[in-house]
């Protein structure tokens, strides 16, 4: 094994990720208004562009990306999540987007193989 | 390794997560209807009751278990998600389950160790 090998390569880095999860939302939605026939394309670009940033990271871990994009109407909405996994190389990150008309929720998890 | 150990016991079998599932909302939710105030201990304890259920299946794998409750008010709501990891062992379940005055959508994943 790799004694020189950083801390920083094998953990999950919040902040990290958290960047480049709220620049894979900037661009795929940015200013637009909630548009049923495009929310399809909308969250399956921000899961997959994601995924895609992620793994260039090229750390060893298995990833899974969960994107939620909800109309702003007033409905009540709430999300909770638990996992079952090893609490010391585990790690998880939600990021809440908004912009006028659209809330947009992404969850990663990221679990070391 | 045990030869005679049954592929059923080492895969993710989504019939059987699936039913899991459906029995925590029906206990957790049932008829009720959307509560501002209950949706928080809801939400907790389905993916909560989810979990114990898929941990004691005894099987080699960490579990990810999301919930997303939803007011039935006309508001669109879109999910996707994506995963990297390994798809000849991992595999994952979602859930759409409704009653007159609520959406709820329960996701599974399961990452073999």
């Amino acid at each position: 094994m790799d004694e020189d090998q950083s801390a920083e390569e094998t953990t999950f880095v919040v902040e990290e990720i958290t960047t480049v999860i709220k620049e894979t939302v900037e661009s795929t939605i940015g200013n637009n208004s909630y548009q049923h026939s495009k929310i399809n394309q909308w969250t399956s670009n921000i899961v997959e562009l994601s995924l895609s940033q992620l793994t260039k990271l090229g750390k060893p871990f298995k990833y899974i990306v969960t994107c939620i994009i909800l109309q702003k109407n007033g409905a009540g909405l709430h999300t909770a999540s638990s996992c079952f996994w090893d609490n010391s190389t585990d790690g998880s990150c939600t990021v809440r987007w908004e912009n006028k008309t659209i809330y947009c929720i992404v969850s990663v998890f990221g679990l070391a193989i | 390794m045990d030869d005679d150990q049954s592929a059923e016991e080492t895969a993710f079998v989504v019939d059987e997560v699936s039913s899991i599932v459906k029995e925590s909302l029906e206990a957790v939710i049932g008829r009720n209807t959307y509560e501002h105030k209950r949706v928080n201990q809801w939400t907790s304890g389905v993916v909560e009751q989810c979990l114990g259920q898929l941990s004691k299946l005894g099987k080699p794998f960490k579990y990810i278990v999301t919930c997303i409750i939803m007011q039935k008010n006309g508001a669109g709501l879109q999910s996707a998600s994506s995963c990297f990891w390994d798809n000849t062992t991992d595999g994952s379940c979602t859930v759409r389950w409704e009653n007159k005055h609520l959406y709820c959508i329960v996701s599974v994943f399961g990452l073999a160790i």
